[in-house]
């Protein structure tokens, strides 16, 4: 009687995950909605600049990059965008992929934006972009002077 | 737990450097910047960028990318990476492990260097607000592809790849007296 009992029990649980399986997971309405956690890494990733010229705060982007060691491997003027990648010394097998946008703001400001991966994982390290826009500073100070 | 303790120390061999770092001045960004970098007195930056190209050209490079806006240039160039030293490593390594045999495994076969792609990044900008003084840096790095080889009764497939910087002084003061020439101006050091 008890093995019986067991044996339903078995089935019961099969015929449930056969059910549940059949059923398409429905996408949940809010998929591409923002979350909080999106909003704090692109503030995390964004500084705005006091530079009127976009092309001088683009080179400037390109100097901080090339003085932190990466290699330059697309910019494109008329979007803003350069794209650079570096390894992680002294091991060359890890990967560090950095996009950055320079947009202009309506104030004359130039908004600056940095996106970086580790080995195809995005950086969410505050610290990471804090050192990118310390260096980035510097560099477009000497850029302007 | 013992294994543990024991295989640790050679995990640790392996250094991952965190990215934080990797973003970060080091002491040796100043040198490298010294050597990757000259200045020259020119207001035209347009000709400064082409006459690099042409001076790439000259090295054998193929110019894949170009911005004339933010005055930046990539080339690369492929060429065999076969060295003597590594293929005599090879075989001495090879007749050292011939006693393996004896205890029924193949010599040691180590893999050596076969392609490599050479490639600069080469950006120009000036560096004074009336534009009379243009900064040319240039980076050189490499990405070598391996033969194949075998350790033990485990094969190593051919076409492992690697990538390091070239960090030879020599290779970027050839670079530059070749563009100084090209642009008939005395190029400065930082």
């Amino acid at each position: 009687m008890m093995k019986l009992e067991n044996v339903g029990g078995i089935l019961a649980v099969v015929v449930l995950v056969l059910i549940q399986g059949c059923a398409a997971p429905q996408p949940s309405p809010d998929l591409l909605a923002p979350t909080d956690a999106q909003m704090k890494i692109r503030s995390l990733q964004t500084r705005s600049f006091d530079i009127k010229d976009r092309q001088l705060a683009m080179r400037g982007v390109i100097a901080a990059l090339q003085d932190l060691g990466f290699i330059i491997e697309r910019a494109n003027e008329s979007l803003g965008l350069v794209t650079a990648a570096r390894f992680a010394e002294p091991n060359f097998y890890d990967v560090v992929g950095v996009t950055v946008t320079v947009r202009s703001e309506t104030d004359g400001r130039m908004m600056i934006r940095a996106n970086a991966i580790y080995n195809n994982k995005p950086i969410e390290d505050p610290k990471v972009y804090q050192n990118f826009f310390a260096t980035l500073e510097r560099s477009l100070f000497v850029t302007k002077n | 737990m013992a294994c543990l303790a024991i295989a640790s120390p050679f995990i640790g061999c392996v250094a991952h450097t965190q990215p934080d770092e990797l973003f970060e001045l080091k002491p040796e960004s100043a040198a490298n910047r010294a050597m990757q970098t000259r200045l020259f007195e020119t207001k035209d930056g347009a000709e400064l960028l082409s006459a690099s190209a042409a001076v790439l050209q000259d090295l054998g490079f193929q110019v894949e990318e170009s911005v004339r806006e933010v005055g930046f240039l990539r080339a690369t160039k492929e060429r065999s990476a076969r060295e003597y030293g590594q293929d005599i490593t090879r075989f001495v390594v090879f007749l050292l492990s011939t006693p393996l045999i004896l205890v029924q495994q193949p010599p040691i076969l180590m893999p050596v260097d076969l392609h490599q792609k050479i490639a600069a990044t080469l950006v120009t900008r000036p560096v004074n607000p009336e534009t009379t003084r243009q900064e040319v840096r240039v980076v050189f790095y490499r990405v070598v592809w391996q033969g194949g080889g075998s350790s033990g009764q485990q094969g190593i497939p051919p076409g492992e790849q690697r990538m390091e910087m070239l960090r030879d002084a020599v290779m970027y003061q050839t670079f530059f007296a070749k563009l100084s020439k090209a642009v008939f101006l005395e190029p400065f050091a930082l």
